[in-house]
């Protein structure tokens, strides 16, 4: 389905060439889920970023459905993310100025579907938010915001999610809500799921991890439960819309 | 329709709100504007007109053919016969010279005629205004000449072998002050009734006049066609040539209205321009979510195009209206103020509404929104990315494109363009360089000062890019009212100087030698000043340098081709000037006679210093040299005369004197006393001319104060636009202070401390600017001495602190009164 064959990636900077990727390859087949793990700054977000065709390695290939993503151009990259690829990301991007319903239909109307409103509906119902349909995203609590963008990846049917971060934003307990809703929706639909975490939870959950490290892919993977203990102890206002960055 | 529907759901989430309240606003300044400059404009035209009583005038010393009559007609051209001419009129025992006018049905072509039942009646309810003219067999008069004749309303008297009835008095004829010919009381008389006077034989001093009203296109090609037959004897005449003061003040109110128009433009592309960029700043993350969503950079912008497409015809439709509605009161209540019949506006002055909505999208709102396309769509992933929005000095050189654009479209005058463009420029230099300089050494001393200062001072160093661009625009606005305010007032003085209270409003000619003193007496008598008596001879200029003048310069100089009035003089009239040669302190005579000669009469005579002129003065000839060239003010009402001859050169002729008088309303009664005292004695009520013209000034600058009250609108608009633009950025700054413990008195001090600076260095700017254009403008437009403006430096700087100030910490006041963590939340999310 998707595989990525010796992929770099350097900025230059005043300070000089600065590699983010170097030397990655990875493959994950229809229907599994790949989880990327990393510390802060790794590399793995740049890597998701790649692999979802919203961004150019520097050198290496990304093969989508038997098609070299990196042969494209930015033109037809967005062809294939508008017909295959569905986002879910850590500050859900949801459009401030538009209500749920209208968040969740944006993408359908992109591509024309006469339906779109009828199939938000039924996706944010899907997600539990059958009575928040007219909310604005401020009226929203994370967790129900990041409900919404789980929605919104998923009403335009793509072959294949990318989450970056999913959870980053929200609380353990809410965390663990929209983990489940992830992985159901995965089911239902058969998507295949590519997810950029640091939470052990949510790398347990996937078929295939990949850890970087410093850009690399590091052969012998860190056990999942050590690399990101979670604090348990953080007290936890569910009352307050948005949650504070850890 | 995707784009129409993103364009409603952005409409409800404020960023495109303000984006589009600045367009409405902008639209409709300028249309309320550009409508009423236009409206205005035409209406003064018109009014003006009423000075001829006709839109052109064919004006000629021989009889107007009954087929040029014929012709106006079927060209559609409205057109009426005057004939004017001085005659005694009899009744029983007594006689008067009077000014008898003659006309055709259609007279007066534009303007009104007031008559009356009652003589001497100003009063609203006895006169009435009338489209008819006398019936034959009967005449009009001046309420004066009933006791000059010793007659009552009703009676009859004698022009020539003519009898006619006095039926009405004339309260007021529209084209009264449209000529110095006219002398003495007026009898107006129906043109059928002329033959029958037996009055003008070959040689008579008469004045025919082929006047003609309709639309200007109609009119010139008539005068087209009519060409042929035109001669020497004739000469058209508008109101550019008719009333030269008037038209130059006319002028100079049109420019000034521009220019009005122009800022309204300039204000409000800025406040769109800082809106927009906003918007785009906002759209970033839209576009980077779309981008990923699948969407072609082409269909971002066919997307961002229809929005902006939509949005412009919309606000500019809602402009467009508001401007209208504005623009009618405005007209509505000065149609009240003052007996002004406003034209109607013309539809190019709304297409100069949409024209100037379309020059803001193009110039001010698309810029900063053009590199929105090629937002990477790693940005959403990526949000310390640095997106390459245009910079904003491009976004400044486009702005500053479309206003010379504007202003060269608008005022089709590239001089004051020119003038605009200097200042603009020499503000814009000379504001970054002193900014900049503020903000190194307020750096240093503000961290020196109290904690209140240093948090001002911090504030506006901390983006010495973004206080730059604020201070540049409140500078700019400051600078644009600062001048509105000093052209508005000197323009006012200009015309005030031009007629203070006092000035003469009627000229007394024809006081023979014997009745110099009686007439002084009179006037001592009844407390009434006058001016100094002139000399006067009438004389007809005959030879150039011992020649013949050719037919051209007979055709050009209208002065060759009647008799003109010499006179004489020691001192020179305050409103004279010399350009050329010296005046009689300085004049080496050689024995010869010397004679000044107004400016323009010499170039259309073509003559300069040390030509010989000769006058035939009653069959006896004058020769003089010319001695010097002078300008002079025809509308300063003061005597004035083409040619001004040294002391004692007309000493062998008899001359017959002229001077100039003010009466107030109460004493004009006093000139029948005058003229029964001294028949010969002819008068010309300038007082009629000098009320129609003080109507006008006080019409224009009615309507000037007007325009500056929407350019205030326009000012207050950008500091508006400029302020929410940094409101975010001030909202986190101010949540992190007060959760630091900062007192809410702190943060409202420090924001006091930081626009007051920011207002105080943009006053001193716009002070700067203010003189720059406002000393172009006097010397390259208004043609005016130089003069500096001292009380702009004061009322620029302690103005821009107050308003800027004030405005700055209203606008802020939401920082100080939201509670911290609250701040802190929204703009996270």
């Amino acid at each position: 389905m998707l595989s990525a064959h010796s992929l770099t990636k350097s900025v230059t900077t005043s300070a000089g060439t600065l590699l983010i990727l170097d030397d990655v390859s990875v493959s994950v087949e229809e229907g599994e889920s790949l989880a990327i793990v990393g510390a802060s700054g790794s590399g793995k977000s740049t890597l998701l970023g790649i692999l979802a065709g919203l961004d150019t390695p520097t050198q290496g290939q990304v093969i989508f459905k038997g098609q070299n993503l990196t042969e494209l151009d930015e033109e037809g990259r967005a062809d294939v993310r508008a017909k295959h690829v569905g986002f879910v990301f850590q500050s859900f991007q949801l459009l401030p100025g538009l209500t749920a319903l209208e968040n969740v239909m944006m993408p359908l109307e992109l591509h024309g579907d006469n339906e779109a409103r009828s199939k938000a509906q039924s996706f944010l119902t899907r997600v539990g938010l059958q009575e928040r349909l007219q909310h604005y995203p401020k009226q929203l609590s994370g967790g129900e915001q990041q409900r919404v963008a789980i929605a919104r990846a998923f009403a335009s049917s793509p072959d294949i999610l990318f989450a970056d971060e999913p959870t980053g934003n929200l609380d353990t307990k809410t965390g663990a809500h929209i983990i489940e809703l992830l992985f159901e929706l995965n089911r239902e639909h058969q998507t295949t799921l590519v997810l950029v975490t640091h939470e052990a939870r949510l790398a347990k959950r996937c078929s295939h991890r990949l850890t970087v490290e410093a850009g690399k892919v590091v052969d012998d993977p860190i056990p999942v439960d050590d690399f990101a203990p979670v604090d348990d102890s953080m007290p936890v206002d569910d009352s307050m819309p948005v949650e504070a960055k850890p | 329709m995707l784009s129409l529907k993103l364009l409603w759901r952005n409409l409800r989430s404020g960023e495109v709100r303000v984006l589009a309240i600045s367009l409405i606003l902008a639209v409709s300044v300028v249309s309320c504007i550009s409508l009423f400059t236009d409206r205005l404009e035409r209406s003064l035209i018109q009014e003006s007109h009423t000075f001829l009583g006709a839109d052109r005038v064919i004006k000629s010393s021989q009889a107007i053919p009954e087929s040029w009559l014929q012709q106006a007609r079927e060209s559609e051209v409205r057109a009426a016969k005057k004939i004017t001419f001085a005659s005694m009129v009899f009744a029983k025992e007594t006689m008067y010279l009077a000014s008898i006018k003659a006309v055709t049905k259609g007279y007066p072509l534009v303007g009104q005629l007031t008559i009356a039942d009652v003589a001497f009646s100003y009063d609203s309810d006895a006169v009435t205004v009338t489209d008819a003219i006398p019936e034959a067999g009967t005449a009009w008069v001046d309420s004066r000449l009933l006791p000059l004749l010793n007659i009552e309303l009703g009676e009859t008297v004698f022009v020539g072998e003519k009898e006619l009835q006095v039926t009405k008095v004339i309260v007021h004829e529209p084209d009264s002050g449209s000529s110095f010919s006219v002398a003495g009381a007026r009898l107006l008389m129906n043109a059928l009734d002329l033959p029958e006077t037996e009055i003008i034989q070959p040689g008579s001093r008469v004045s025919y006049q082929l006047m003609l009203a309709g639309k200007a296109s109609q009119i010139d090609s008539l005068i087209d066609n009519l060409s042929p037959q035109l001669g020497v004897h004739q000469q058209i005449v508008d109101i550019e040539s008719a009333q030269q003061g008037l038209s130059k003040t006319l002028t100079t109110a049109r420019k000034f209205l521009l220019i009005a128009a122009v800022v309204g433009v300039l204000l409000g592309g800025i406040a769109i321009a800082i809106t927009a960029r906003r918007f785009a700043v906002l759209q970033i993350d839209q576009v980077a979510l779309l981008k990923s969503l699948g969407a072609r950079s082409n269909k971002i912008r066919r997307l961002y195009f229809f929005q902006l497409l939509y949005l412009s015809l919309v606000t500019s439709g809602v402009g467009l209206l508001i401007g209208h509605f504005l623009q009618e009161l405005i007209a509505i209540s000065l149609s009240e103020l003052f007996t002004l019949e406003i034209q109607n506006a013309r539809l190019q002055s709304y297409l100069l509404g949409v024209f100037t909505g379309l020059v803001c999208l193009l110039f001010f709102v698309m810029p900063p929104l053009w590199m929105l396309p090629s937002i990477p769509p790693i940005k959403i992933l990526r949000r310390e990315l640095d997106v390459g929005l245009l910079k904003q000095y491009w976004q400044f050189i486009l702005g500053l494109l479309a206003i010379v654009l504007l202003i060269i479209i608008f005022s089709q005058d590239l001089l004051l363009a020119a003038g605009v463009i200097l200042a603009l420029t020499v503000l814009f230099v000379c504001s970054g360089a002193l900014a900049l300089t503020l903000m190194y050494f307020g750096g240093s001393v503000g961290r020196r000062a109290g904690s209140v200062w240093r948090l001002g001072v911090a504030a506006l160093e901390r983006n010495k890019q973004h206080s730059l661009i604020q201070m540049l625009v409140f500078a700019l606005a400051i600078m644009l009212l600062l001048t509105m305010l000093t052209l508005r007032t000197s323009l006012l003085d200009e015309w005030r100087l031009q007629l203070p209270e006092g000035t003469p409003n009627h000229f007394l000619l024809n006081i023979d030698d014997a009745e110099v003193s009686e007439v002084e007496a009179f006037f001592v008598a009844n407390q009434v000043e006058t001016k100094p008596l002139y000399p006067m001879i009438r004389a007809r200029l005959t030879h150039i340098n011992g020649e013949l003048p050719s037919a051209g310069v007979q055709l050009q100089a209208e002065a060759l081709r009647r008799e003109v009035n010499l006179s004489w003089v020691e001192t020179l009239a305050q409103d004279n000037a010399i350009v050329a040669g010296s005046w009689w302190d300085d004049w080496q005579s050689k024995g010869d006679k010397g004679v000044s000669i107004e400016q323009d009469i010499a170039n259309k005579l073509g003559v300069g210093l040390g030509d010989e002129l000769t006058f035939s003065v009653g069959g006896l000839s004058l020769q003089a040299r010319v001695a010097s060239i002078r300008t002079l003010k025809w509308d300063s009402m003061s005597p004035n005369f083409y040619f001004l001859f040294s002391p004692n050169a007309l000493d062998e002729f008899y001359p017959t004197y002229l001077t100039s008088v003010y009466l107030s309303a109460s004493q004009k009664i006093l000139l029948n006393d005058l003229l029964q005292s001294f028949p010969t004695l002819l008068v010309i009520e300038m007082d009629r001319v000098i009320e129609q013209i003080q109507v006008i000034v006080s019409q224009v600058s009615f309507g000037v104060e007007l325009v500056l009250v929407l350019v205030l609108l326009g000012g207050f608009l950008v500091m508006w636009a400029s302020v929410s633009a940094s409101m975010d950025e001030r909202l986190q700054e101010a949540a992190l202070l007060r959760a630091f413990g900062s007192s809410r008195k702190r943060l409202l001090n420090s924001l006091w401390v930081e626009f007051s600076i920011l207002g105080g260095c943009a006053g001193l700017m716009a002070a700067f600017g203010a003189e720059v254009l406002l000393l172009s403008f006097q010397y390259w437009v208004l043609k005016m001495p130089i003069a500096l403006h001292w009380f702009l430096w004061p009322l620029g700087v302690v103005g821009g602190i107050l308003i800027v100030g004030s405005m700055g910490v209203y606008a802020c006041r939401k920082v100080t009164f939201t509670p911290p963590a609250r701040i802190l939340r929204d703009v996270n999310s």
